[in-house]
């Protein structure tokens, strides 16, 4: 666990999933907190859904680059506000061996408000990435991105 | 991106309370339809309001004899558990035919994920018996079948679409790549001992996470409007007509949204007595964004100009449409950051005006995808906001 993360849990409340220890109840503070500790630096917020084939191809292509890349850091966040698939997307951050990034997820009920969080202008669509560059400006794209885009972008 | 420009204020009383929220919400497990994700409903011919949903492997059903204002005790569709999809743009669907015949039809997900099958059962007793579910794709693949629509005349036959992947499935497997799904169809008449489904493919590159929209045309013709996959990526919308004289689908949309994913948002489909075909859709296009009206007199040849509906700034989204036979209403959501609102047009000249939009109600649970029945010439509105209710309204 990195040092982001030991703070994050120290000083925020988590909603631990019992599914997955690495996944954490989104909550704006944490993403706040982790827009601090990023100032300075580019990094990437990926959005995804159980219910959308084109994330995990994205989930797998920042798998594979992370194997290869040292890479600036990078937050997952699953947008199944439905405790029913709770399981599931554990299951798939572990497949993807993403499992000790900063895993969020939408709490049930909660997705709609989560979303406009944190754009009001992205309709749901997925996946959904956030570049955020080193002043903290973020630019959204929506659809499935290319290992080329990925790797501009988080190469260190 | 709000969060980086809005208060922390505004984020930690929201937070607080979407926490208390989800304490509720975690108790949630009974087949109480407030419990479920979606809801389907739909008038039988002799008045009866039915709705149905899925919980825990189980199809539920109540059935309302005073237009939604009561229902009767919730009966579970005694058929052996099976998983069920049910949210977003999946769900069960629910149709009658004129002697008292009651079909459900759902996507049952198979131990892959991103597979299914497309599920059927019919009862011949008003809903007091079902028939053993069978599977309509017949492939017999381990690939995608869902987001099924159904409609049934009022001679008993059936009319099922939905999205398959077995043509891309076959495509992996001779190592070659595909993009979307297809197009499938297939009708039959149960109440005449008729049970063969054959498939019939009508469309290939379909986006694979939008529901199709379908309504008969005055002919008796089955209308097929669905979210296509146009050169590279480009998601905007299709129609074909199952008259025996199309052969290729009409283009009907040009916004010209371009996404390798998923849009979650299908489109509206309502034939009026005119034969003039009634659509609304969402896209996020470099051309068009949006939700956007508009009919054609020609089975989608051509179009009129497309009308925006909506606050797009208010995120405007899962339109749905109705033609009564004397008024054509439209509903859609909007979300203004704590509150669901459910909005409402109406027009009365068959789409060449509309009303000013009206705020029919308000959801702070949640809110599922709005529909708009009828039933005698008059339209309701059905709007399930999961963990508070399930809204009926006379429009």
């Amino acid at each position: 666990m990195n040092i982001v993360k030991i703070l994050l849990v120290s000083f925020y409340f988590i909603s631990v999933n019992a599914s997955g220890e690495y996944l954490h109840a989104f909550n704006s503070e944490i993403l706040l907190k982790q827009q601090q500790e990023n100032k300075g630096k580019r990094w990437l917020m990926l959005l995804w859904s159980v219910d959308c084939p084109p994330c995990y191809k994205e989930l797998a292509l920042l798998r594979d680059l992370r194997k290869q890349y040292d890479l600036l850091p990078i937050i997952i966040i699953n947008t199944d506000d439905n405790d029913e698939v709770s399981e599931e997307r554990a299951q798939v951050i572990k497949q993807f061996e993403l499992d000790d990034l900063l895993n969020l997820y939408f709490v049930e009920g909660q997705g709609a408000y989560n979303r406009y969080s944190i754009d009001p202008n992205w309709h749901g669509e997925l996946p959904r990435s956030y570049f955020i560059d080193e002043q903290g400006k973020a630019v959204g794209k929506s659809g499935l991105l290319n290992k080329k885009i990925l790797l501009a972008w988080l190469k260190k | 991106m709000i969060l980086l420009l809005s208060s922390t204020t505004y984020a930690q009383t929201h937070d607080h309370k979407m926490m208390m929220a989800e304490s509720k919400a975690n108790r949630c497990n009974s087949s109480n339809i407030i419990c479920a994700k979606t809801v389907t409903s739909a008038f039988a011919p002799n008045g009866d309001l039915w709705r149905v949903w899925a919980l825990n492997q189980g199809l539920y059903y109540q059935i309302s004899t005073d237009n939604g204002i009561s229902f009767s005790d919730v009966v579970k569709v005694a058929i052996v558990a099976e998983k069920i999809s049910a949210r977003n743009e999946n769900r069960p669907k629910i149709a009658f035919d004129n002697f008292g015949g009651v079909y459900l039809s759902w996507a049952m997900p198979r131990e892959k994920k991103y597979t299914a099958d497309v599920r059927f059962s019919y009862s011949a007793d008003y809903g007091k018996t079902f028939s053993k579910p069978i599977t309509i794709n017949d492939d017999n693949l381990l690939a995608g079948h869902s987001f099924n629509e159904m409609l049934v005349k009022a001679n008993g036959e059936v009319n099922l679409v939905w999205l398959d992947s077995r043509h891309s499935y076959l495509k992996r497997m001779k190592g070659e790549k595909s993009n979307g799904s297809s197009l499938y169809f297939a009708k039959a008449t149960p109440r005449d001992n008729d049970w063969i489904f054959t498939n019939q493919e009508l469309a290939q590159s379909t986006c694979v996470c939008c529901r199709i929209a379908i309504d008969f045309n005055k002919t008796g013709h089955l209308a097929i409007m669905w979210r296509h996959i146009y050169g590279d990526n480009i998601r905007d919308f299709a129609m074909i007509t199952l008259d025996n004289q199309q052969t290729e689908p009409y283009r009907i949309s040009y916004d010209h949204w371009y996404i390798n994913g998923c849009p979650h948002q299908g489109a509206g489909l309502s034939v009026d007595n005119n034969n003039r075909y009634h659509m609304v859709w969402f896209n996020q296009g470099d051309k068009g964004k949006g939700i956007f009206y508009a009919y054609s007199d020609n089975q989608g040849k051509t179009l009129s100009k497309p009308l925006p509906i909506g606050k797009l700034s208010a995120q405007a989204a899962h339109p749905f449409l109705l033609h009564n036979g004397k008024a054509l209403d439209i509903v859609w959501t909007e979300f203004d950051g704590l509150t669901h609102q459910l909005w409402h047009q109406r027009s009365i000249d068959n789409g060449e005006t509309f009303s000013k939009a009206t705020l029919l109600a308000e959801s702070k649970s949640g809110s599922d995808r709005p529909f708009i029945i009828k039933s005698e010439g008059q339209s309701y509105v059905s709007w399930h906001r999961p963990k508070q209710d399930h809204w009926i309204h006379k429009l």
